[in-house]
């Protein structure tokens, strides 16, 4: 442990991490950094909204939506690997390869007709599109699930109750953990672009300095998302990789994995 | 123990277990023996339902084992099988619990019991543990299937090619360990194994299985001397018969009064081992000793030779 | 003995009803009840919705909710994916012609300006027809070439159905001929900013791959670089570039000319390109790291060279997966190319914003609905290559 926090990737993120909260905290002290990025006088900081405020939401709209996505994602993974739901299994596994190919900001798009402007179709869109790589994740780890370890489970007595909670839900823990991390990874990316449908977030930013051709505004806005989702992602990932590593499982997909649904959005 | 009554699995259009009639004896080890295909791993399963039968009815201790809750039956019935299936994601001493933690024991109880299992088993506690499967070897990972199918006293044992994944010499010792330790603890085993000598070095009764059907039950020196059929004769195989009969013996069975030179044979080896050690030292006898060392005469080729012979 | 034989015979012999299909007879009930048409005065007036029969004419209206109804029926009491796909396909077609028709019959003579659009019932029969559609092609198991057919005919009804000028009274098609100039131009933008940063980034990202699982010690950090670019928001990644290439294009002779602006396609087509090599370099690795070493083995024991055996042996092996990578690449970047609209790039995000900005639904279909069509389609033609390039090799 005390090893792993002394790795020097770990010091720079704990670096890169202490910035990010300098710049949100006290933005203007950054001010000089920034300014050569302006022209004709223009504020070198975005003072419209608070950035607190506004990675907050963000990270708010993010987390409820990932969080609904992967208990609904979960849970239907759930479903269409017991035999009750087993009717569903082939269309379901059809339905998500068809879905990831939606560009997610089409998504976002479409969701403004049916929920309106603001966090509403963020939200909607961040929960549909998110659930895609969770399901797909949670149903490669339930249906790869060594056939020994699984028929035992059975065989020592387990209910099927007691096999899914503490076998198969643990065993596929680190894919569902890398799902979530996706999910994650694309729904920040989209709800940078929800600022466009007036959803309060870090994209308000960005899309104030391009409207006001505003450099300054366009890096700093850029930046600070750009470092979120890579802190957020290396956090799931060691997540995932500490779940794995412990239990000699294989972990979620490695970054070379070639199947594995890549996160820009 | 285990009584089965015309059990009948029909996938489809084929009858991979055709009414198989079959009462294994309390405290004994039955192995079943078959080809791939013969239906050895569904009967087998079918004692814990893992697998439903189409027809026909089992028995355990005389309860219908269609008229209880499966995970309850399972819980007291135990099973091991050949990857050993270990719960990849809990150590050592959680996966032997499995089982009394189903079954809600208490949990010093448990304890004590995990522990008296791994010494059991020859496993270190202190140093195995805590330990994660993936970080044993196959054989401990064997043993520690074992035990776990062992941990709540089951009063019977399932075992499907337990030491199929083994290399032979570890496989030679688990074999003689499990034997050890069933005649301590009297449970009742039924195991499937595709394995003739296996078969004959650890059963009392041997169901020989083809298709389906159950060819042959009867204890190992019958199957051996009285093959049911060519199938049966075949699955000895010519050439093995006599060293397969000669395993059956004991040296001190075949002691007869008189002096021999050169080291000293002990009473409990088997006949097999007798020849040979025989054989390699150029002798054609040998002396013998009990277990205290104490001398009680010789064992001769000759005499080694008609236990080999086909019993009239 | 008889209480197991019973159950086991039971559950194989009784029919049961096929869950899937009750849910999609649900769908297409909740698709009639809901209003099929939308009609609002002008383009952004709040719109009416119409129920099948107030938004055709009743014979229409009446042969479309047949066509349903018998989707309905098939779907609950049939259990063949050839009567599942032909009632599914017959049900699309229904509700495709169906909402045509709709534009026609309430496009009122004296008001050019009223604008007729599909509704809620429309989309939920489109839906719950091509989950019946789907549900019976995983079913069929289409080969490669069948799935390439399909889509072929599929794409061709469509092109029919444009052409036909059956749904010229529908506001998505009346947005397009206002704008079809703009709408070809920016398809054309989008084409060469999706497929131009995957060229770029199979001739850089290829030999890249090559050279990383050559070097062992170059592998990890460069597919750690590239994981972090793959991280950062797409709508983040084209504004940070916008400063080097703004720089660039201000200070580098020659820059300007030759396109480089710090606003528009240079960073979009940037952008495009670092996200692509990720999949590019990462599944040419996996590609390369995936041939058997016997058979490394046996083509170096048969005394060819490192480059003879790159490219006559572990580069054909390792095409599948180096194809799956393009795949990737293909599908991610027909969608991220919309979002390049919003640095200035073009493409049909330009329609898309504009739709979002003016609340203008119908616009906003026309900017979402292309790249939708287009990534999908790039999706099945580059999966059927990738299994018939894989075909013998597994």
């Amino acid at each position: 442990m005390i090893r792993d926090l002394i790795r020097p990737g770990t010091i720079l993120r704990l670096v890169v991490f202490a910035a990010l909260i300098a710049f949100l905290l006290a933005p203007d002290r950054f001010a000089g950094l920034l300014a050569p990025l302006t022209s004709n006088g223009a504020p070198p900081i975005y003072h419209q909204s608070s950035l607190v405020d506004l990675t907050l939401s963000h990270l708010f709209t993010v987390a409820v939506s990932t969080l609904a996505a992967a208990i609904v994602a979960v849970g239907l993974a759930i479903f269409v690997t017991r035999p009750a739901g087993a009717e569903f299994l082939a269309l379901s596994r059809a339905v998500v390869n068809i879905g990831q190919t939606f560009p997610p900001v089409a998504v976002l798009a479409l969701s403004v007709p049916i929920m309106g402007f603001g966090e509403g179709s963020t939200r909607l869109a961040l929960f549909l599109y998110g659930l895609l790589p969770i399901f797909e994740n949670t149903l490669v780890g339930l249906s790869t699930l060594p056939p020994a370890v699984v028929e035992t489970a059975s065989a020592m007595g387990m209910t099927g109750r007691q096999r899914l909670l503490k076998v198969e839900l643990p065993l596929a823990m680190p894919l569902i953990v890398e799902g979530i991390r996706l999910s994650a990874v694309i729904g920040l990316a989209t709800a940078t672009i929800g600022s466009t449908v007036a959803a309060k977030g870090l994209g308000e930013v960005i899309v104030a300095g391009l409207l006001s051709n505003n450099l300054a505004f366009i890096v700093q806005g850029g930046v600070v998302t750009g470092v979120l989702a890579v802190l957020i992602s290396d956090g799931f990932q060691a997540v995932a990789r500490h779940a794995a590593k412990r239990r000699g499982v294989s972990s979620g997909a490695p970054p070379a994995e070639p199947d594995e649904q890549q996160a820009a959005a | 123990m285990i009584e089965l009554s015309h059990l009948t699995k029909v996938y489809g259009d084929i009858a991979v277990v055709n009414d198989v009639d079959m009462h294994v004896e309390a405290g004994t080890i039955t192995v079943i023996v078959g080809t791939s295909g013969s239906g050895k791993s569904t009967l087998l399963r079918m004692v814990n339902r893992l697998v439903e039968p189409t027809e026909g009815r089992i028995l355990v201790q005389g309860n219908d084992v269609s008229k209880m809750p499966a995970h309850e039956l399972r819980r007291s019935i135990g099973y091991a099988i050949q990857n050993h299936g270990l719960f990849p994601h809990w150590t050592v001493a959680r996966n032997i619990a499995t089982v009394p933690m189903l079954l809600g024991w208490d949990r010093r109880k448990v304890a004590a019991r995990v522990e008296e299992l791994m010494e059991l088993f020859q496993l270190d506690h202190a140093q195995f543990a805590g330990r994660y499967p993936h970080e044993l070897s196959g054989g401990q990972q064997q043993r520690v299937g074992v035990a776990r199918a062992m941990a709540a006293k089951p009063a019977l044992l399932l075992m499907d090619e337990p030491f199929g994944a083994l290399d032979p010499i570890i496989r030679g010792k688990a074999q003689a360990d499990l034997k050890a330790i069933q005649r301590r603890t009297g449970t009742t085993i039924l195991l499937v194994t595709h394995d003739m000598d296996e078969a004959i070095h650890l059963g009392d009764r041997i169901a020989v299985m083809d298709g389906g059907n159950l060819k042959q039950y009867a204890p190992a020196a019958d199957i051996l001397a009285r093959p049911a059929d060519a199938f049966v004769d075949d699955l000895i195989g010519a050439v093995d018969r006599p060293f397969h009969y000669l395993t059956l013996g004991s040296v001190g069975a075949a002691v007869e009064p008189g002096e021999a030179g050169g080291a000293p044979l002990a009473a409990d080896a088997s006949l097999y081992e007798g020849l040979g050690a025989l054989l390699w030292s150029g002798r054609k006898a040998a002396p013998v000793v009990d277990a205290a060392g104490t001398p009680l005469g010789r064992v001769t080729l000759d005499s080694i030779a008609d236990r080999a012979a086909r019993p009239r | 003995m008889t209480t197991l034989s019973d159950a086991a015979t039971d559950r194989a012999a009784t029919p049961r009803v096929d869950r899937l299909g009750v849910v999609i007879a649900i769908l297409v009930v909740v698709a009639l009840a809901l209003p099929f048409a939308t009609f609002r005065a002008t383009r952004i007036a709040s719109g009416t919705g119409l129920r099948l029969f107030d938004a055709l004419p009743a014979g229409t209206a009446a042969a479309v909710a047949a066509v349903l109804v018998a989707a309905l029926v098939t779907a609950v009491a049939s259990r063949r994916p050839t009567f599942r796909l032909a009632l599914g396909a017959l049900a699309l077609a229904a509700l495709a012609l169906g909402a045509g028709a709709a534009g026609a019959h309430l496009t009122p003579a004296d008001n050019p300006y009223a604008r007729i659009a599909p509704a809620s019932g429309f989309w939920v029969g489109v839906f719950a027809a091509a989950m019946l559609v789907t549900d019976a092609m995983v079913r069929l198991k289409l080969g490669p070439v069948g799935r390439l057919v399909a889509l072929a005919v599929t794409a061709a009804l469509v092109v029919a159905l444009l052409a036909s000028g059956a749904w010229s009274h529908l506001s998505l098609i009346a947005e397009y001929r206002n704008r079809a100039d703009v709408f070809w131009r920016e398809a054309g933008t989008h084409l060469v900013l999706a497929a131009g940063s995957l060229a770029a980034a199979v001739v850089i990202g290829l030999p890249l791959g090559v050279l990383a699982y050559r070097l062992r010690k170059l592998r990890d950090p460069l597919i750690n670089v590239l994981n972090i670019i793959q991280t950062i928001p797409s709508m983040a990644l084209f504004g940070i570039l916008i400063a080097p290439l703004g720089w660039i294009a201000a200070n580098v002779p020659g820059a300007h000319a030759i396109g480089i602006r710090g606003i528009g396609m240079a960073p979009a087509f940037l952008a495009l390109f670092l996200y692509s090599l990720l999949p590019m370099v990462a599944n040419t690795v996996v590609g390369l790291n995936g041939v058997s070493r016997a058979v490394v083995d046996a083509a170096r024991g048969m005394g060819l060279t490192d480059r003879q055996r790159l490219i006559q042996v572990e580069m054909p092996l390792a095409l599948p997966v180096i194809l799956t990578g393009i795949r990737i690449v293909l599908v991610q970047n027909i969608g991220l190319a919309t979002v390049a609209a919003l640095i200035g790039g073009g493409g049909f995000g330009v329609f898309l914003f504009q739709g979002l900005g003016q609340t203008a639904t119908d616009l906003i279909l026309l900017g979402a609905l292309p790249p939708v069509a287009l990534a999908f389609a790039a999706a099945v033609v580059l999966d059927a290559v990738i299994e018939i390039s894989g075909k013998g090799k597994a």
